[in-house]
């Protein structure tokens, strides 16, 4: 706009701005049209130059002229803006006669407040190098030529800070504009902006320019001497039109048809009373429950602006926070600001809220039961213990002397003596209630198991070392029953060779001189070695032998059969039934049951586990425990069902021996880690109850060696005493109080 | 179990029979998906869990009822008619009929929301319980910059302000609210309306950032149930409390932006009902300007300006009309408040506050009516100035060089929040203007949980209200920390001097404590060496020994009871408790840290003095 104006030459400029006295109004107006500007040095850029005191017309005048741009009617402006033509064309003559005066004229007008003498001087040097690119100039240290043709020099730019600071100082500053033509910066005034505006608007630029003026008919048509047409008014402006009828019937019949549609009333949308009757709703709706979105998180104290102190983590911890997995880090971390004012806009807070509208629409449902119960009242209800003593608590005993792990315990009937093997290759027997190291045998081979017989008068020590057993006399007892046992334990020097060629014996009886005894040599390992209640019979089991890997030996005939059953899976243990002629041949995932005077299956029982371990049978015959390798112990009640009554996961490793006590209802288990269970396990005679299991004590004590903890345990015949053999090379029994 | 063959055409059954996936769903109403989940969001239709996810885990599965009432949803057939609508706008803005355009634009079919609400909230209880979510979307739309670029249009704004306000004036006026917190995120209400709790979220009056990550059109549609939602609940509200609804404001105050007062005093002019009317028109003619700024010619010419001029072109009507009106209904129904209510009602009733610049204007001018108190602020339109004698308490943020004067406390704002949360008018002494303020506790918190980490200043304002109710709370010697004055107020031990003598006997009880306790420690553990020591002699002495009792056993005992109950637990049972024992833990470090933080900053302190 600006730089429009500047285009015209001075010239031309000077032509139009001529100021005559006779058209004060027009000038102004032109002069606004063609926007001057106004010098640097002039401080109010209004265009009043009719209030300056050098001003050549009169002070009233100009006055005059105010009060008439104020408040002029339109018509009357026009008048003005007519006459003012003709005379802006007399005072184009006068200027071209006399362009001296001209010039003169339009420095006043220019100057404004400027003495006229030295207008000339302090006048802006008008820019008269056309329309032509001003980078043409850029390089220059001019700008242009003046009307005289001199070089207009450009100002020296001023320190960009320092025109920032003065800008923004300057409440003016928006008004500002630099033109780059004349190089100079313009103040525009009020009035030039709101021109600006109107024509941004594409409106008049001047705001009393009205683009439609009332016609006024300037044609007097009444009362004419000689009107111009002087013929009747027509008919068909007094009827009907019968075009319109037409149009009219067109419409209805379209409306008629449905053809036309009218816009319905437009419906208030606005709030009403929507739940004005709650009650009638009791009625269900058929649809899917509804589960309304669960509600935000309310903060605490680490949300406040102002937490307590303890509340913000310190520096470090927050470094440490960088460490964490990017799940585990918080995510918000508290900070203290503090006053109100300094709080500032929480950047996240259009993401949370877009983020919970996520969750709104995105996420299922579910109603989960949220248990707010103290985690105490999950467990059961076990008797008071008090109630199911005695059982073994402390340890009472220690028995030191082997040399290695102690794999095997036995005790005998009567109580007294206990035998234990060791991997050290040594059996001891120990005097029970003194710990006195009775007897000691030199195996040769680690001892796996060692089993006493069952009777009390027959003190023979049954003990497996590697591929053997072995029949030791204890040479405990009295005379006769020394005897008894050792025409018990004379075995006849091996048959001859003729035997074996025909049917491989799987085991031989051999007499064993060293330790007057018998030895029977199996094929492979043997790991356990286990007593028939009534002492003649004993079953070895070899994991390894395949289908020989249950055998059952009598000691009276020295004879040995191999069961005559097919078995699925490694055996690992076996045991007889208490009562009845019942065997137990535990394999690795389950417990079979084999009736030996029928010979025949009886049950199958499936443990459920991956590699059980051991095997024990309740004194009531009912009810079977097994161990297992992972650390479960599973009761069986036999009458109830082939899978385990109760499952107990005890130990965290393997479970090696567990035990039924003969008389008190007492059950123990003992495991790898060095802790022996001890558990009352109640069979009631009543068949509708269950067996109740309450665990009673953790026996803890042995020492951890190579990954092995408690190797065995035993129950006292009599006592409620607990013996277990440790890796620990001790052997410890616990007593009750 | 063989997986049965199903010849084609057989019905389904199980999981794959009761639900879709979204894409089958889609299929199945044949729309898009932006539309569908916008229908979704209207409906409140979710997702919903089968227990087999057939198709995958990685889909989202709806059930088949939930489908079918989208199928039959008349809003699906009204988008369906806006699709085509828009296509002819299309058409005819390609043809240049304009004229037609705009006729077809204004006939757009818009969906009803008032029957999906009706739908979905059967009750005003069942709105009521779901407002939270409501409320602070409309809250943080209220305070959004309304960007074109982002379809958040002015209208929109001004219209969630006004629906916000609405809320919180009748909030206000029936003395509902029960719990402020300002956090970091903003300023957290608790309202209890009806018998339900409702918490919102308002931000913090500053300049809201909208990020590029968030998709605003989703948000726009939750906006668009919102909105009625929360103006058929304020219709219902109001009405329940006989006022008319669309509550007239004085355009003066709304401008200068008090519409929670214009709004509280809206309730007064119920017996003047013709300044109320010249007051709507003027009222509506100013909203149109507001929301038309590029509207009419006339106000075309300096729309720059306009928001400039607006202040003192409005008109000098009596300021603050709704808040006097709905006090005067108030008052009649003063009977039915209930126990809390009135106790609300009366926390600022002796009280007039003065606030100053810089301060949450707009919060505080709710909370303070809604405690009962009379508030004033700094500007226009205020029902009363800075000199008025009557002036308790003036709220400062930033310490002032003017005048000040002597009949009144300078207080900072916190002191407004952490009043009303504890009920009671608490001693300004520490948030006079210029100290650090004591920190600002949230109230959401259950200090009654086991284990729970109470904050020091939770525990004076614990014995100030006991104080307050006249009772006399023993004070056990743990919390009389004497470093904290506000116990010392409580006990009556003003003096300072006596204050710091208490001090100090009792860091020299607290010495003494300490070594004794030391002593003990050291006593006992010296007791186990010696006795273990004395069972490793035994060990070695002989090759069996007796022991008296096992120290690994002794130790073990007391967990031994713990994990010997476990055993009989059925496995589901087991996890459980190992779940709870996990988070409790979980909670118990967290409290830990927290503990362990407190301790380091006493000692600090300690040190220090």
């Amino acid at each position: 706009m600006k730089g429009q104006g500047r285009k015209s030459t001075t010239s031309q400029s000077r032509e139009v701005k001529k100021p005559t006295e006779m058209d004060q109004k027009d000038e102004a107006i032109v002069n606004q049209q063609e926007a001057p500007v106004p010098s640097d040095s002039e401080e109010d850029s209004d265009y009043e130059y009719s209030g300056d005191s050098d001003y050549d017309y009169d002070s009233s005048d100009s006055l005059d002229y105010q009060s008439e741009s104020a408040g002029s009617g339109e018509l009357e402006e026009n008048d003005d803006d007519n006459s003012g033509d003709s005379e802006g064309a007399e005072s184009q003559d006068e200027d071209a006669v006399n362009p001296d005066g001209g010039s003169e004229g339009s420095d006043l007008h220019q100057g404004g407040g400027v003495e006229s003498d030295s207008s000339e001087d302090e006048v802006a040097p008008r820019n008269t190098i056309g329309e032509v690119p001003l980078k043409w100039y850029a390089d220059e240290p001019h700008i242009g030529y003046d009307i005289t043709g001199k070089k207009i020099k450009k100002k020296e730019k001023a320190d960009k800070l320092d025109s920032f600071l003065k800008n923004v100082d300057d409440s003016k500053n928006w008004r500002k504009i630099y033109d780059e033509y004349n190089d100079e910066v313009v103040e525009l005034t009020k009035d030039e902006i709101k021109m600006v505006r109107r024509l941004i608007k594409n409106g008049a630029p001047h705001a009393d320019f009205d683009p439609h003026p009332t016609y006024v008919d300037w044609f007097k048509w009444d009362d004419a001497k000689h009107p111009l047409s002087n013929a009747p008014e027509p008919k068909r402006r007094f009827i009907p039109s019968k075009w319109e009828a037409k149009k009219v019937v067109q419409y209805v019949r379209a409306i008629r048809k449905g053809l036309i549609t009218f816009d319905k009333p437009k419906e208030a949308d606005g709030p009403y009373l929507l739940w004005e009757d709650d009650s009638g709703l009791a009625e269900k709706e058929k649809h899917l429950t509804y589960i309304p979105a669960p509600k935000q998180k309310l903060p605490g104290h680490d949300e406040s602006y102002n937490p307590p102190l303890e509340y913000i983590p310190t520096q470090e911890e927050i470094n440490s926070y960088q460490l964490m997995f990017e799940e585990d880090r918080p995510k918000f971390i508290p900070k203290s600001f503090g006053s109100m004012r300094s709080i500032p806009a929480y950047e996240n807070a259009m993401k949370e809220a877009f983020e919970r509208c996520l969750d709104l629409y995105l996420c299922p449902r579910i109603r989960k039961k949220r248990l707010n119960i103290d985690p105490e009242s999950l467990k059961p209800k076990l008797p008071s213990k008090k109630e199911l003593k005695p059982y073994p608590v402390t340890c009472y005993i220690e028995f030191k002397g082997h040399e290695g792990a102690v794999t095997s315990i036995s005790i005998e009937a009567s109580g007294q003596w206990m035998a234990s093997g060791s991997s050290d290759g040594t059996v001891r027997v120990w005097e029970v209630e003194t710990g006195r190291c009775l007897r000691r045998w030199e195996v040769g081979e680690p001892v796996s198991c060692v089993a006493w017989n069952p009777l009390s008068d027959i003190h023979i020590l049954a003990v497996s070392a590697g591929q053997d057993v072995l029949l030791l006399n204890t040479c405990l007892g009295d005379e006769e029953e020394q005897k008894r046992i050792k025409e018990l334990l004379w075995a006849e020097p091996p048959k001859t060779s003729d035997d074996a060629g025909t049917k491989a014996p799987s085991v031989s009886w051999v007499k064993d001189d060293e330790h007057e005894g018998i030895r029977l040599k199996h094929l492979k390992a043997v790991t356990s070695v286990e007593w028939h209640r009534k002492g003649d019979y004993f079953s070895t089991v070899m994991p390894k032998g395949e289908s020989r890997s249950v055998l059952i030996h009598q000691l009276s005939k020295k004879a040995t059969q191999k069961l005559p059953f097919k078995l699925r899976g490694i055996a690992v243990r076996s045991t007889f039934h208490p009562s009845r002629s019942i065997f137990f041949i535990c394999t690795q995932k389950s417990v079979r049951v084999y009736d030996l005077l029928k010979s025949k299956l009886i049950k199958k029982l499936d443990t459920g586990l991956k590699e059980a371990s051991s095997i024990a049978v309740h004194p009531g015959g009912d009810n079977l425990i097994v161990g297992s390798k992972e650390g479960k112990l599973c009761w069986f009640d036999m009458d109830l069902s082939s899978k385990p009554y109760k499952i107990l996961k005890c130990h965290p490793k393997d479970i090696n021996n567990v035990v039924f006590h003969r008389s008190y209802p007492l059950f123990a288990t003992c495991s790898d880690d060095g802790t022996a269970y001890v558990f009352h396990g109640m069979v009631y005679s009543d068949l509708n109850k269950n067996p109740l299991i309450v665990p009673l004590e953790i026996l803890r004590g042995h020492a951890n060696s190579n990954g092995k903890g408690m190797l065995d345990c035993k129950f006292h015949p009599r006592q409620p005493w607990l013996f277990t053999a440790g890796a620990d090379k001790l052997i410890k029994l616990y007593c009750h109080h | 179990m063989v997986k049965h063959y199903r010849p084609a055409g057989k019905k389904k059954e199980g999981n794959a029979a009761k639900f879709l996936t979204r894409t089958q769903a889609l299929k199945q109403l044949q729309i898009s998906l932006p539309l569908f989940r916008k229908l979704c969001i209207l409906k409140g239709v979710t997702p919903r869990e089968p227990k087999k996810k057939f198709k995958g885990n990685d889909k989202t599965y709806y059930h088949v009822k939930d489908v079918s009432f989208l199928h039959h949803e008349p809003l699906l057939e009204i988008h369906r008619a806006i699709r085509v609508h828009e296509r002819k706008i299309k058409k005819a803005e390609a043809k240049k009929n304009l004229e037609r355009a705009n006729r077809l634009r204004e006939k757009t079919p818009k969906p009803k929301i008032d029957r999906i609400i009706r739908q979905r909230y059967p009750r005003f209880v069942d709105a009521l319980g779901e407002l939270d979510d409501c409320l602070t979307m409309v809250h943080l739309f209220a305070a959004l910059p309304a960007t074109e670029s982002k379809k958040i249009d002015v209208e929109r704004v001004h219209k969630c302000r006004r629906l916000a306000h609405e809320w919180q004036a009748f909030v206000s006026r029936t003395h509902k609210l029960r719990k402020t917190f300002v956090s970091v995120k903003g300023i957290y209400y608790q309202a209890e309306v009806e018998g339900q709790t409702i918490t919102w979220l308002t931000p913090h009056s500053l300049q809201q950032v909208v990020s590029n990550d968030v998709d605003i059109p989703t948000m726009l549609n939750f906006l668009q149930i919102y909105e009625p939602l929360l103006g058929f609940i304020n219709f219902h509200l109001y009405h329940s409390i006989k006022l008319k609804y669309p509550p007239i404001l004085d355009t003066r105050l709304e401008a200068l932006a008090a519409d929670l007062y214009a709004l509280s005093r809206y309730a007064n002019a119920n017996n003047r009902p013709a300044i109320l009317n010249s007051e709507a028109s003027q009222s509506v003619e100013s909203e149109q300007m507001e929301s038309k700024p590029i509207g009419a010619e006339t106000e075309n010419k300096d729309s720059e300006l306009r928001l400039a001029q607006l202040q003192h072109q409005l008109p000098s009507n009596e300021p603050g009309a709704l808040m006097h009106l709905v006090e005067k209904a108030a008052g009649e129904d003063e009977e039915e408040y209930d126990e809390e209510t009135r106790q609300c009602k009366n926390l600022f009733q002796n009280v007039k506050i003065f606030l100053s610049r810089e301060v949450p204007r707009e919060s505080l001018l709710f909370i303070i009516p809604a405690f009962g108190g009379i508030v004033s602020w700094e500007g226009e339109g205020a029902p009363f100035v800075e000199s008025d004698q009557g002036i308790t308490h003036q709220i400062v943020d930033r310490e002032a060089q003017g005048h000040r004067f002597l009949s009144r406390e300078y207080v900072q704002p916190q002191w407004v929040f952490d009043c009303v949360n504890a009920r009671i008018i608490l001693p300004t002494e520490n948030y006079l203007v210029g100290r650090i303020p004591p920190p600002h506790l949230s109230p959401f918190v259950d200090y009654d949980e086991e284990g729970a980490y109470v904050p020091e200043y939770a525990k004076t304002i614990k014995h100030l209200q006991a104080a307050a109710r006249k009772e006399v709370l023993p004070l056990p010697g743990l919390e009389k920390d004497l470093e904290d004055p506000q116990n010392l107020l409580v006990e009556g031990v003003i003096d300072r001097a006596a204050a710091n003598h208490a001090a100090k006997e009792k860091q020299k009880m607290m010495v003494h404590e300490l070594r004794y306790q030391e002593d003990l420690k050291k006593e006992l553990q010296g007791a186990t060496y010696t006795s273990a020591g004395s069972t490793a002699r035994e060990e070695t002495s002989a090759g069996l020994i007796q022991t008296g009792e096992s120290t690994n056993n002794g130790q073990g005992n007391v967990d031994d009871g713990a994990e010997m109950s476990k055993l009989l637990l059925s496995r589901k049972k087991r996890k459980l408790l190992e779940a709870m024992r996990i988070s409790n833990e979980r909670k118990q470090t967290k409290n830990d840290v927290i503990v362990r933080r407190k301790k380091k900053i006493d000692e600090a302190q300690n040190q220090r003095s």
